[in-house]
């Protein structure tokens, strides 16, 4: 709060926080009352009513998770094709970026258009499905990291960001005797870690909530990542009365319901704070003497 | 520093590439010869998939000498899975296929066995009705063996403790529904001082599909089940029946009087089960079994009393015909290539139906799963039951206990009456006559003219048009393609005389 304030600053700001303040607390409540209702007991939610702070506390429906191993599994799985997942698609897109960002690289335009058809056109389901099959991936936890390993999108960002890299960096590195690849790995990447940390998120996000591509390709159900089982039963629960072979009555309970969404999205909102401090600015400040 | 984090990320990468590279072998033995045969089968999972090993299958593939292995295939995805399956051509021996547009057309290109003329040589196949496979048969040929469900699932089940309370009985026309419903809304059924409780709830699907509260009610009260045929042979839509338009004005004046719940157009049916489920509604039509309905209640509120009686109107009981299956069980021409093989499949369905087979199916294994006390078998762990027995329920053809179970289950009264009630039902049956008819404008645009009636019936149920705006609606919906509609289900009816 600076001193030299009028009171029509004033009430500007006062509206403005209880404005930011509201909105903040419409996005905030639907998680609490998840995660509320998946601490309560199912008695009490039966009754009814909107729970904010259950009575009693209680981890019945956690139980129920840990009762057997096939939830435990798939987040193991949902961790790994994220992490290792991740990690293929920054290298190959910085790989592939980086060239591209060069002008003097031949054929640059060529290889832009075709990146640019990619994606305005895709094959569709039957024939990806084809190509990967006949690469011998079904099965294998690979099918959900090597057929997207590069996004069309992501691609083009990032070689534009590489494009506003000083150039004079790079010739100092050059002279003093580094290669390209050692330019990429010492110079151009230890600049770009803003750009590494969003997309890197972007591309984490994106694996953490693989779920039509898991059914497609892999057959073997312990390598189910967990959005396929969340999915089976959260949405089950509401899409399935009316079909024959299911007693209308006969629900999930909403308790486990909601804790199964505890479980598969808590994870993945624990990366956001780590990334924070990469999406720091202000990296190049000083790298170049003008 | 830098350097040596570069080179521990690029060693964990190698390392990981190393220990995910050994790819999965699943072997397969010969198909002719004197050991178990090799079946495999695709189905959709039933809650938490089953251990390959663990004692129910091994039974199975005992009894059956085959050499079973089930994929189970996550229900939200299924029919996209069938297609890309059958694009590669990699089939399993036996498949679960659902009654979809898609499937009759991949059924009419001749992917999968007829069986119509093979069922006779099966005793148990051939000794089911002949109305479950006239259910899925495309152009009059039968496919697959249908996992069987009851045709007439549709009960009424209500609170016996208010409605005593009030004098009242179980609903025949729609006045008595209007009144029993009325009474449980402002009456005070729950005696608490708080006009909290509705006589009936709808949710979001109320006009849709089987479980429609609209179809259901209708036919009790003389209207056709989703379509009708008129003297001259032409079909019209149940929406057009004077039984069914008394219902809507009766929804119409229950939502003016707010009789109802108010938010019916956007309420999930879970949210629905809920409010019954905590002793706050009272009266609903459903394709459950109200004893779940009593154990749920009875854990919020100890002394209520839940009763089911059947759909009925002033012409007795009527109750909407359903498929009578969730699925059927086609054999690809692709994978079971020959005469004999297929001789080899239809013989495990077919012992799946016998008398040791559907007690494992429906009932697991004696002294695990369910106990026999004299004439009855008695289930030992319901949650139990339902992890270990249940995928197997569902997804094997079996008939309960209608079809070569040696001792019923045993069932509290409640339990027994309902399914009593749904077993009768089968003769009150009023056929949806489209149920296997062709129509191309309904695979083309089936959901987009539901939706200018669905959308239409709960703006009249708010008020928001009168019966005008209704009829112009219904008039909208023939010009849009239910004409055609009607025209070609004749026209597909006339062929199958």
């Amino acid at each position: 709060m600076r001193q030299d304030q009028t009171w029509g600053n004033r009430l500007f700001d006062i509206i403005n926080h209880s404005v930011l303040f509201i909105v903040a607390i419409v996005c905030v409540l639907p998680f609490v009352y998840v995660l509320a209702v998946s601490f309560a007991s199912p008695a009490e939610v039966a009754k009814g009513g909107l729970i904010l702070w259950p009575k009693e506390w209680s981890l019945v429906s956690y139980q129920y998770i840990f009762s057997s191993d096939t939830l435990p599994r798939s987040l193991l799985v949902s961790i790994y094709i994220t992490v290792v997942g991740t990690l293929i698609n920054l290298a190959f897109t910085s790989l592939m970026a980086y060239p591209l960002s060069k002008p003097h690289l031949r054929g640059r335009n060529p290889i832009l258009l075709g990146v640019l058809i990619t994606m305005l056109f895709s094959g569709g389901m039957i024939p990806t499905y084809f190509v990967v099959n006949g690469l011998n991936l079904t099965n294998t936890l690979w099918s959900l990291m090597i057929p997207n390993a590069i996004s069309a999108f992501n691609l083009i960002v990032l070689k534009n960001f590489f494009q506003q890299i000083p150039d004079g960096l790079e010739d100092s590195a050059k002279i003093d005797g580094c290669n390209d690849l050692g330019v990429l790995i010492r110079i151009v990447l230890p600049l770009s870690l803003p750009a590494m940390a969003t997309f890197g998120l972007f591309y984490a996000v994106a694996h953490w909530n693989t779920f039509f591509n898991a059914i497609l390709y892999i057959n073997d159900n312990e390598k189910w990542p967990i959005q396929v089982l969340l999915r089976e039963i959260v949405i089950l629960a509401q899409s399935r009365v009316g079909d024959a072979s299911f007693d209308e009555m006969d629900v999930q309970p909403l308790t486990i319901r909601m804790a199964v969404i505890v479980f598969a999205t808590v994870p993945i909102l624990l990366v956001y704070p780590f990334l924070q401090k990469h999406f720091a600015k202000g990296v190049m400040l000083g790298s170049v003497k003008g | 520093m830098k350097k040596r984090w570069m080179t521990t990320v690029m060693a964990m990468l190698a390392g990981m590439m190393v220990v995910t590279a050994c790819g999965d072998k699943s072997g397969g033995s010969g198909v002719n010869g004197d050991g178990p045969y090799p079946l495999t089968l695709v189905v959709n999972q039933v809650g938490e998939i089953p251990d390959p090993n663990n004692p129910m299958e091994e039974k199975i593939r005992e009894y059956t000498n085959t050499d079973l292995r089930i994929q189970w295939i996550p229900y939200s995805a299924y029919d996209e899975k069938v297609n890309v399956m059958v694009a590669s051509n990699e089939l399993p021996k036996l498949i679960k296929l659902n009654y979809t547009p898609t499937t009759i057309s991949s059924l009419e290109a001749d992917l999968f066995w007829d069986i119509t003329t093979h069922l006779k040589n099966y005793p148990n196949l051939a000794a089911q009705p002949q109305a479950y496979y006239d259910n899925i048969s495309v152009n009059g040929k039968v496919y697959g063996i249908p996992l069987f469900r009851d045709m007439g699932r549709a009960i009424v089940s209500y609170r016996k403790d208010w409605l005593d309370a009030a004098g009242l009985k179980e609903p025949v026309t729609l006045d008595d529904w209007y009144e029993i419903i009325r009474y449980s809304t402002e009456e005070d059924p729950d005696g608490n001082g708080k006009r909290d409780t509705y006589g009936m709830m709808l949710d979001k699907g109320y006009n849709q599909g089987t479980a429609s509260t609209l179809t259901r009610l209708a036919v009790s009260q003389g209207a056709p089940n989703k379509w009708g045929i008129d003297e001259q042979g032409n079909f019209y839509p149940e929406f057009e029946s004077e039984q069914f338009f008394e219902v809507m004005k009766l929804f119409r004046r229950l939502y003016e009087e707010k009789l109802i719940n108010q938010d019916f157009a956007v309420v999930d049916s879970s949210e629905l089960n809920k409010v019954y489920e905590s002793g706050r509604a009272n009266i609903r039509i459903s394709g459950g079994n109200g004893q779940s309905l009593q154990t749920k209640l009875e854990k919020v509120v100890p002394e209520a009393v839940v009763d089911v009686s059947a759909l009925q109107g002033p012409e007795g009981v009527r109750v909407p015909g359903e498929s009578g299956n969730t699925g059927f069980l086609a054999i690809p021409k692709s994978t079971v290539k020959s005469e004999e093989e297929l001789a080899k499949v239809l013989t495990f369905v077919d012992k799946l139906l016998d008398p040791e087979m559907v007690n494992v199916i429906n009932k697991g294994i004696e002294g695990v799963h369910y106990e026999v006390e004299g004439d009855y078998t008695v289930t030992i762990d319901a949650d139990k039951d339902a992890q270990e027995v249940k995928p197997y329920r569902d997804t094997f053809p079996q008939r309960g206990d209608l079809y070569n179970m040696e001792k019923k289950a045993k069932g509290t009264e409640l339990f027994n009456k309902n399914k009593q009630i749904v077993y009768e039902n089968e003769n009150y049956i009023v056929p949806n006559p489209a149920l296997t008819l062709k129509s191309n404008t309904y695979n083309e645009r089936g959901g987009e003219l539901e939706q200018i009636i669905t959308d239409a019936q709960t703006k009249f149920i708010m008020g928001q048009i009168d019966e005008a705006g209704w009829k112009a609606e219904v008039e909208r919906w023939r010009k849009s393609g239910g004409d055609q509609m009607a025209a070609e289900y004749k026209e597909s009816y006339e062929n199958q005389e």
